[in-house]
């Protein structure tokens, strides 16, 4: 036996033969190719789903000026969306998002070499994204949607009025009025869930304080990813994903997943690239 | 009826009303659900695997000098391996490879705040490795595993014997390439004692869920859209594509 620690004590561990690991490997591997199968199948449903015509007009402020929807195919066909939590009220983006921007911030150039265009949107003012973005070091195109209907309709933007009469439906299903009353007056909204649908959401207040924010004004932002297809001039939304549905898109996790520890996480523990030390051993400057 | 283009040609997509768009969504999103749990589910299963105890020591060449299997973990207690198609006298790293280490130097600090180090492993010599790193910009640690048996214990690399004799394991069964290098991922632990576990290995589709850039790509209406005779045929080292 050997001994783990974990957040939540010493554990032992079973430490066998070369030959008998083996076997167990081998029962594992044959879960994980089905589990490799479920997720292509998935995505086969996923691009069954059929399609929503977009008729509004919104404008994106960007580095091009002024732009519609259309534009931001950018001579691709297909448009990724990452919606970043970024409020016009916010100092700083979500660190839960930037963990996941810090991902494609590296790949995007190979997503625009597969015919498709990735941008993150976010409703804070389009200079204030600029200089964020800055500081984070990041060159993928980031556009605002300031002033516009469109976080809201993409359902990752709620009114204080939604807040306070129930009309907050986020992930395909309605959310209790007491989770915004609770925000609202300054509470305690979310518990740490170890894997629950709102794991890494919580607690919102500590994410708010990050943001530079209060809490009710940090949750009328939520996270979410969102796919477009231009086709003979018409945009369509193909599809759109929400809090754990983005799990897959946050680099970090998948290579967690397959630590001696897992996750192995009580509380928020993630922090802006720029607030780690070299080895992220320590945190230089939290809030 | 709207058009979309894939590889097998023009397809016709169903257009629908907001209304019927919600049913569908939330219909796909119970069995999202059941495919998160799934996984969730197996990464318990994961780090319920047994351990083996690594007893022989191998010594790394890298960018700190001389390293063993135990000082790769710098003062983090796991380490995770990936295990980069880079043999002596390639010149150049593999591009799928290269593919999936564009990924890695945005998770190395999220992953150090989590008690965990990851390295990239290679057997081609330091000295091939060092110009190839340096025209790809990565900062991730790189270190070569040349003179060692490293790579052919975790079943990264295979003599000419082994592949001559039909006797090279890749990913748990007979390798099926005429390859001596091939990809995965591996994971260790370091106990208090120092003592070194090996926890868990994964290749070929394994390390699917690693390049995120094809959980991107999952989202969209085309899907993967690739090549069926050679799935990667698209990819590029990042510096290749035209802006």
């Amino acid at each position: 036996m050997a001994q783990i620690k974990k957040r939540d004590g010493v554990k032992k561990h079973k430490v066998v033969s070369q030959k008998e690991w083996l076997a167990a490997r081998i029962k594992l591997l044959k879960e994980e190719k089905e589990l490799t199968r479920l997720s292509d199948k998935v995505a086969r449903r996923r691009q069954e789903l059929p399609w929503l015509r977009i008729n509004k007009k919104y404008q994106f402020e960007t580095e091009e000026g002024t732009v519609s929807l259309a534009d931001l195919f950018r001579g691709r066909s297909q448009i990724l969306m990452y919606h970043f939590m970024f409020g016009p009220d916010y100092s700083a983006g979500c660190p839960a998002c930037s963990s996941i921007a810090d991902g494609f911030n590296g790949f995007a150039i190979h997503l625009a070499n597969h015919d498709v265009m990735l941008w993150a949107v976010s409703r804070a003012p389009f200079a204030k994204l600029q200089a964020y973005k800055r500081r984070m070091g990041w060159s993928f195109p980031w556009a605002s949607s300031f002033n516009s209907d469109f976080n809201s309709d993409l359902g990752v933007y709620f009114t204080e009025k939604q807040q306070l009469k129930g009309g907050v439906e986020y992930n395909y299903r309605r959310e209790p009025v007491a989770i915004a009353n609770r925000a609202l007056e300054g509470k305690e909204t979310g518990k740490w869930r170890k894997g629950g649908d709102d794991a890494g959401e919580g607690p919102v207040s500590e994410m708010a304080a990050r943001c530079g924010t209060d809490a009710a004004t940090y949750i009328r932002e939520r996270p979410g990813m969102s796919a477009f297809v231009l086709e003979g001039g018409v945009v369509y939304h193909a599809y759109s994903t929400f809090s754990r549905g983005l799990d897959g898109l946050w680099g970090m996790y998948q290579w967690l997943d397959r630590a001696p520890k897992g996750r192995n996480e009580t509380g928020i523990w993630f922090r802006r690239r720029d607030e780690y030390s070299k080895d992220g051993s320590k945190d230089c400057c939290s809030v | 009826m709207a058009k979309l283009k894939t590889r097998d040609g023009v397809k016709e997509h169903k257009v629908v009303s907001e209304k019927e768009w919600v049913k569908a969504r939330k219909q796909l999103l119970v069995k999202e659900k059941k495919f998160s749990k799934l996984r969730d589910e197996l990464n318990k299963q994961r780090r319920a695997l047994p351990w083996v105890k690594i007893e022989k020591e191998y010594v790394f060449e890298g960018p700190d000098g001389k390293e063993t299997l135990a000082d790769l973990f710098g003062d983090k207690s796991q380490l995770l391996a990936y295990h980069f198609m880079f043999g002596p006298g390639w010149g150049d790293g593999c591009p799928h490879c290269s593919f999936w280490a564009d990924h890695y130097d945005s998770v190395t600090r999220h992953i150090g705040a989590r008690d965990a180090t990851l390295v990239v492993i290679s057997r081609a010599p330091l000295k091939e490795i060092k110009p190839f790193k340096r025209r790809m910009g990565w900062q991730f640690k790189w270190v070569s595993s040349n003179g060692t048996d490293f790579n052919f214990d975790l079943n990264a690399s295979f003599t000419p014997e082994q592949i001559k004799n039909g006797t090279a394991i890749y990913n748990y069964a007979p390798l099926d390439m005429d390859i001596d290098e091939r990809e995965g991922a591996s994971a260790f632990y370091k106990d208090s004692k120092g003592d070194v576990y090996h926890t868990y290995s994964t290749y070929a589709r394994g390390i699917d869920l690693l390049n995120t850039t094809y959980n991107f790509i999952d989202l969209t209406a085309r899907g993967r859209d690739e090549n069926p005779e050679q799935s990667q045929d698209w990819v590029r080292y990042h510096d290749e594509y035209k802006r």
